[in-house]
């Protein structure tokens, strides 16, 4: 157990450059959204940006466009945006990866040359990744509230603390789901690159199958294998309290991943 | 209790049998070359050894304690030197030994770690720079250090001068000698002949897997065979200087050539090499 705190003291460590570098980062864009939300609001911009939406995009859209064109619904974009939704879960993947970065090295000869067993290494990966992006997460709710208080313009409504929570646990558990499948493929890959490529490969067909299937019917019927499916921020922002179907799911995703991790990590063979 | 016992080992990859029904046991306080060519199963035993592979049968045991269902016991009191020291350059030389030295299991005596430093010539000043800067021999010292510094009761190094300049060479064989004598027993690969001849009592031989030789090093120098030149002052039938090669004693070649007008008589001791390079060849009995 003291072996294992300290490699996980080491790795995280590690990653301390990376960690706060990205949730500087995306705190910082929380508050450039609520400035800009806040110069539009000053200058009556969303109404004037409402009417530039053609009829098609609004009926495609639906009563979510109403909502995103206005200062809530700009502050809450940081937890949707496509950049910040790929950040967070490439970072997820990147630590999820380790083991698999450091059979490649070969430092893993070196820590398992040691009376530390295996199922550390897996536990170790899986309080990294979920620390970190939970730590990103708490950065940007972070970063949305000192927007608020520093950017937002007297006697705007600003979004409910509720939904902004709801909309974080909900990204949280996607970022946390990438973090499972890609833990479950680096436990039996031997190269980083070999297993953060199949998961971002993964991740992105996911994504594009979500996607189109919100724009295309028939695409509906398998849209339910895609993680993307499980959150919803529109839904969260109109009003509607976070699904547990949504949570559960993409924990059962990431409880499945890291059980897979555990197992193939157990049995494989360790080489270079 | 035998350091490694290995019983019946065999591990394959696909259709390739990288050790095949491997039995070898390592007595107490010796010193033990395991030798082989490129490929030969030497690293893959090793690596099995330390439970980072599986094997398909067979088993190894370290202390008593198997190597893959009690292997944190069986790894308690093991030094281990890579045959390449896989760290991540953003380390420092003191972060790399301080953690490795963490996950031993075992409070490391600082002032062995310092002793190791001046016998390998390893500036205090070094530690504080990271891996990236440092030279391969440096990293492979490093390694030493690492894999000492616990004053493990068994020492497993693969291919350990490797990179090693040759004062570093006998600062090595040095140390080798001081653990030997505090009853530490060392199972070392190598391809470096003359290092095995040097430092081992033992040498095991694996070629495709299989064990071909074990015995002791004086034992095999007793096998060798010696060049012997003899020049003789008038014609004798034959040539006027023989060149042989003599396995065993000398007795019966002295008395063959006694009556002869002998000028001259070389011998050559007898090399280890050459044994072992015959059973690299040809896997001879």
């Amino acid at each position: 157990m003291k072996s294992a705190a300290l490699l996980f003291a080491y790795s995280l460590r590690r990653v301390r450059t990376l960690a706060i570098a990205t949730g500087l980062l995306l705190a910082a864009l929380q508050l450039v959204l609520i400035f800009v939300a806040g110069a539009l609001h000053t200058t009556g911009a969303f109404d004037q940006l409402s009417a530039l939406i053609p009829p098609f995009a609004r009926e495609l859209l639906g009563p979510s466009v109403t909502i995103i064109m206005s200062f809530s619904g700009i502050v809450c974009l940081g937890y949707f945006e496509l950049a910040v939704m790929g950040a967070l879960i490439a970072l997820a993947v990147t630590l999820a990866t380790t083991p698999a970065s450091e059979v490649e090295t070969g430092f893993m000869d070196l820590i398992l040359a040691r009376p530390l067993a295996r199922h550390w290494i897996i536990t170790r990966t899986i309080a990294l990744t979920t620390l970190v992006s939970a730590a990103m997460l708490v950065l940007m709710v972070a970063g949305t509230w000192t927007g608020l208080w520093l950017f937002a313009p007297t006697g705007v409504a600003w979004p409910p603390a509720a939904l902004i929570i709801s909309l974080a646990i909900n990204l949280g558990m996607l970022t946390l789901c990438w973090g499972g499948v890609a833990m479950a493929i680096g436990a039996a890959s031997r190269r980083r690159s070999v297993a953060g490529g199949t998961a971002g490969l993964l991740a992105f067909a996911a994504f594009l199958l979500d996607y189109v299937a919100r724009l295309w019917q028939p695409a509906e019927k398998i849209a339910w294998i895609s993680p993307f499916r499980y959150y919803n921020p529109f839904d969260l922002i109109t009003g509607n309290p976070l699904p547990l179907k949504n949570v559960a799911v993409l924990g059962g995703i990431a409880l499945t991943g890291f059980a897979a991790a555990y197992v193939l990590f157990a049995r494989r063979d360790i080489s270079h | 209790m035998a350091p490694i016992s290995i019983r019946g080992l065999t591990k394959r990859y696909g259709n390739v049998l990288a050790v095949n029904n491997l039995n070898l046991e390592v007595i107490q306080g010796e010193i033990l070359g395991f030798l082989g060519l490129n490929g030969a199963g030497k690293t893959t035993t090793i690596r099995i050894l330390l439970d980072l592979l599986r094997p398909n049968s067979g088993n190894a045991s370290i202390l008593g304690h198997d190597c893959q269902t009690d292997g944190l016991r069986a790894r308690l009191n093991v030094g281990y030197l890579p045959g390449e020291m896989g760290i991540y350059s953003d380390l420092t030389g003191r972060e790399v030994l301080d953690l490795l030295a963490g996950l031993s299991g075992h409070v490391i005596n600082m002032s062995r770690r310092r002793e190791l430093q001046e016998r390998l010539e390893f500036p205090a000043g070094d530690l504080r720079r990271r891996l990236r800067e440092y030279s391969t021999g440096m990293k492979r010292k490093l390694g030493l250090i690492q894999a000492f510094q616990s004053d493990p009761q068994l020492l497993i190094l693969d291919e350990p001068t490797e990179g090693l300049d040759p004062l570093m060479q006998e600062s090595f064989y040095r140390l080798l000698v001081d653990v030997k004598g505090r009853g530490r027993t060392v199972f070392m690969s190598s391809h470096v002949l003359s290092e095995v001849d040097r430092v081992c009592d033992r040498i095991a031989l694996v070629r495709k897997g299989e064990l071909v030789l074990l015995s002791s090093v004086e034992e095999l120098r007793r096998l060798a065979a010696r060049s012997v030149r003899v020049l003789f002052s008038e014609d004798v039938p034959g040539p006027r200087s023989w060149n042989l090669k003599v396995e065993g004693p000398l007795g019966p070649l002295l008395r063959t050539i006694a009556g002869l007008p002998i000028q001259d008589i070389e011998i050559e001791e007898a090399k280890l090499e050459d044994v072992i390079l015959k059973y690299y060849r040809d896997g001879a009995k």
